[in-house]
């Protein structure tokens, strides 16, 4: 019963070839409310079928769950597409959960570092709907220049890549910490080639939407209550690694 | 908490503040607002300067916690020196760019990125835990991308603004594993807490049974070499020059520096390390000698500059790796000050020069420029002993006065060689020198040197008293840089033939007298290509970046379906 019931969590903490399901479901979204629910209950169904298992994870599940990290980063790379960008990191970052779940770190400390990185591609999907309304895609390398464009709007969306990427002070920076700490020297390795990765993989993403020349066209930018409705949210999940995830440490 | 705390934790408290101010009043007072970041600046400046002259007066070495686990910083010696170059340096930056970018878009953000910059430098230099290191390390990386990239029209600044971030991120790595290596070992992240317990056992063994001091000092060296441009990880050093001159400014006069205050920082860790300062020596040396290579091949000033940087990045590290910790500090802060000054002044010096260059039609004019020898020679053997001789006796005189057991450290030994050799070039040189009096000119350059030295041993050793007042602990550290006696004089021996053998064929081809040289083969003109094309490392990054990318690609059609 074990074997099946690890099989499921992989649907869900995605190791692959199951984390394919996770990515075609939420290609076939489009609604980005729906997408933005999915991405952040679907590591938290995951982690609760986990805790229900209350079973001795083998070693191998490491391994796994890393090469499908490792994987994902590495196919994030090449990624233009905004919402299945986010779609890759997320299933990187949710396949690194059976680092921290393998050492016997608490269920609830999982669910911060899922929600952690959920946050931030929530707040991305919301930004790509957005890139799309306008543009009708959200895709990098098509226009760039967004920072003269739509300034507030690549405020948030650096930030927001920065929360993404486990940047200092967001949750997600304090989750990867305590993977690495409860980790073996190799599997730390590999997750810190997997931070590096994804990295680059923003700093792609960014310089492909938001550098370039361009005429300022504020009227198409961000109101200034949204705008201060995502610094409030992006300030609060800083508080919340500060408090929550780094607390843990 | 007593004032000297509250003063610590103001420090970067002050730009974070004015970082928050700026950005909340760019809005209602436009290009004023660049005044909030001066005053911040100043009031930072003279805080760094109160406490450093606390430390100097005798104030005890504190530790400021904020938080339970981490979240604090350190008030000793470095932290206190390095806190003072830091806002000095930042305060330049910031009174210079308040006129040099009124004509760029993005001023308040600018300032906001200065700002953040300075907080995450000054949290870096006293962090007293290694997740706030970890942290002000990781933010450094981010906020130099954003600030080498302020022109967002600029596709050119933004991709050398990548390569730096690339490469400081993976500086950053091994620096993780460090903490975490030393976490999983001592179960703190406290810095003296951990020194401590590594001081009172040193043969502390950590994974695969290896010694920790050794795992732990290798990639603390490795996250140095990313953050100093070290061979092989400098490419992004020389071609940074497409962001603001202020920040050029800021990177080369302080943030660069960065590798040489990290491995001051873990000094307690490499001085129990075996194999790792050698490493640390040859890397080094090697990125001495490569970025001064290069930095003579290059056409492109800026270019030039850059490598000229990386070459002293290199001395730096190199005298960290003869165990001369202290000596580097004082050699970052110099080339910081020096290279700023640089920086800051090029735009005026550069104006000045259309009108009239300035230089002085002298002796070393005529000589360096007309390239006009000497008409009459002086002895031979009576400049080679000269040439030879004063330099070694100017360096030991100096350096006895302050170390009388000099003999007994290789570094020492290491670097007045390196002392020696300067001199001594700097005398050959003027040998070929056109003067009409020859031994005035000599007496000047001697006296010169001898200043030189003397001042430069003075305030290294005043460093070293300073920052490791501890006797024992500053042996540990040249015991740890030392090796194998036999090995020494050979490479001290080879070396040195090197350097003269060099010379001998300078001089020789400056004469003229190529009949004993082959003229220029293609081999030798290859390897002058090989150089100005900076040995293609940059060529062989760029197409191993499309490869991956390209496999990344590839990779992504064949698993189109998710």
């Amino acid at each position: 019963m074990t074997e099946p019931g690890l099989i499921a969590v992989g649907l869900f903490l995605p190791l692959f070839p199951l984390s394919i399901v996770f990515n075609a479901v939420l290609e076939r979204i489009g609604h980005p409310l729906l997408r933005s629910a999915l991405l952040l209950v679907w590591p938290q169904i995951g982690l609760l079928l986990l805790s229900s298992l209350d079973v001795q994870l083998p070693s191998w599940l490491v391994i796994w769950g890393l090469a499908t990290a490792l994987l994902y980063a590495f196919r994030l790379l090449a990624m233009r597409e905004m919402g299945r960008w986010t779609g890759f990191l997320a299933t990187s970052a949710w396949a690194l959960l059976w680092l921290p779940a393998f050492a016997g770190v608490p269920v609830p400390q999982l669910w911060a570092f899922a929600g952690g990185f959920s946050v931030p591609l929530v707040f991305m999907t919301l930004l790509a709907h957005l890139l799309q309304q306008q543009y009708g895609a959200a895709y990098t390398g098509l226009y760039g220049g967004l920072a003269l464009r739509l300034p507030r709007f690549s405020g948030v969306l650096v930030i927001s890549t920065l929360a993404a990427t486990a940047t200092p002070l967001f949750p997600t920076f304090f989750g990867m910490l305590q993977a690495l700490i409860v980790s073996q020297p190799m599997p730390a390795v590999g997750l810190t080639v997997t931070w590096l990765i994804w990295s680059w993989a923003g700093a792609r993403l960014l310089q492909g939407l938001i550098v370039g020349p361009a005429e300022p066209s504020p009227e198409h930018d961000l109101s200034l209550a949204t705008t201060w409705g995502y610094a409030l949210g992006l300030s609060l999940l800083v508080v919340a690694g500060i408090i929550l995830t780094g607390s843990q440490l | 908490m007593n004032s000297i705390n509250q003063l610590v934790l103001l420090l970067p408290s002050l730009p974070l503040a004015s970082a928050l101010l700026t950005h909340l009043m760019s809005g209602s007072m436009a290009r004023r607002v660049s005044q909030i970041s001066v005053a911040g600046g100043i009031l930072s400046f003279l805080i760094a300067a109160i406490l450093l002259g606390s430390v100097l007066s005798g104030h005890d070495v504190a530790q400021v916690a904020v938080g339970d686990a981490w979240g604090s910083l350190l008030f000793d010696p470095l932290s206190a020196l390095m806190g003072l170059l830091i806002s000095g340096i930042s305060l330049l930056v910031r009174i210079y760019s308040v006129r040099y970018m009124a004509e760029e878009a993005g001023y308040g953000r600018f300032f906001v990125l200065l700002d953040l910059m300075t907080a995450a430098l000054l949290i870096m230099v006293a962090a007293g835990d290694l997740i706030t290191l970890l942290i002000s390390w990781h933010l450094i990386g981010v906020l130099l991308y954003f600030l080498l990239g302020h022109d967002t029209r600029s596709k050119t600044a933004y991709r050398y603004g990548f390569w730096t971030f690339i490469t400081y991120r993976f500086g950053d790595l091994p620096l993780v594993l460090a903490a975490a290596v030393l976490f999983h070992t001592f179960d703190s992240w406290s810095l003296p807490e951990i020194f401590s317990a590594l001081a009172a056992s040193p043969d502390t063994k950590t994974f695969f049974d290896l010694p920790v001091s050794e795992v732990v000092g290798a990639l603390i060296a490795l996250s140095a070499f990313a953050r100093s441009a070290q061979f092989l990880l400098h490419t992004w050093l020389p071609y940074t020059m497409d962001g603001p001159t202020p920040v050029s400014a800021l990177m080369h006069a302080g943030i660069v520096n960065a590798g040489g205050f990290l491995i001051n920082r873990f000094a307690p860790v490499f001085a129990y390390t075996d194999d790792v300062l050698h490493w640390v020596f040859i890397v080094g040396m090697f990125t001495a000698v490569i970025g001064s290579v290069l930095m003579l091949s290059q056409h492109d000033i800026k270019k030039s500059l850059g490598y000229s940087t990386m070459g002293q990045m290199g001395f730096m590290i190199m005298e960290c790796g003869v165990g001369a910790f202290s000596l580097a500090i004082f050699h970052l802060i110099a080339h910081g000050l020096f290279k700023g000054t640089l920086f800051l002044s090029a735009g005026g010096i550069i104006g000045e020069a259309r009108h009239e260059d300035g230089v002085p039609k002298d002796d070393l004019y005529t000589f360096i420029v007309e390239r006009r020898p000497a008409r009459a020679r002086q002895p031979w053997l009576l400049m080679a002993a000269i040439t030879l001789a004063i330099p070694v006796a100017v360096l030991l005189l100096s350096h006895l006065l302050v170390a009388p057991n000099l003999f007994q450290k290789q570094g020492a030994i290491i670097l007045l060689f390196f002392g020696w050799v300067t001199g001594a070039q700097l005398l050959f040189a003027t040998y070929n020198m056109r003067s009409e009096n020859p031994w005035r000119l000599v007496t000047l350059i001697v006296i010169s040197f001898t200043v030189v030295v003397v001042g430069y041993t003075l305030i290294s050793h005043a460093f070293d008293v300073f920052l490791y007042p501890d006797p024992e602990f500053g042996t540990l550290l040249y015991q740890a840089a030392g090796i194998d006696y036999s090995w020494f004089v050979f490479l001290v021996v080879f070396a040195s033939a090197a350097i003269v053998l060099g010379w001998l064929r300078a001089y020789y081809t400056e004469r003229g007298q190529r009949s004993r040289w082959r003229s220029p083969s293609n081999w030798w003109r290859n390897f002058y290509a090989l150089v100005w094309r900076e040995f293609h490392i940059l060529d062989i990054y760029t197409g191993l970046t499309h490869g991956v990318l390209a496999a990344s690609a590839r990779l992504n059609v064949w698993l189109r379906w998710g």
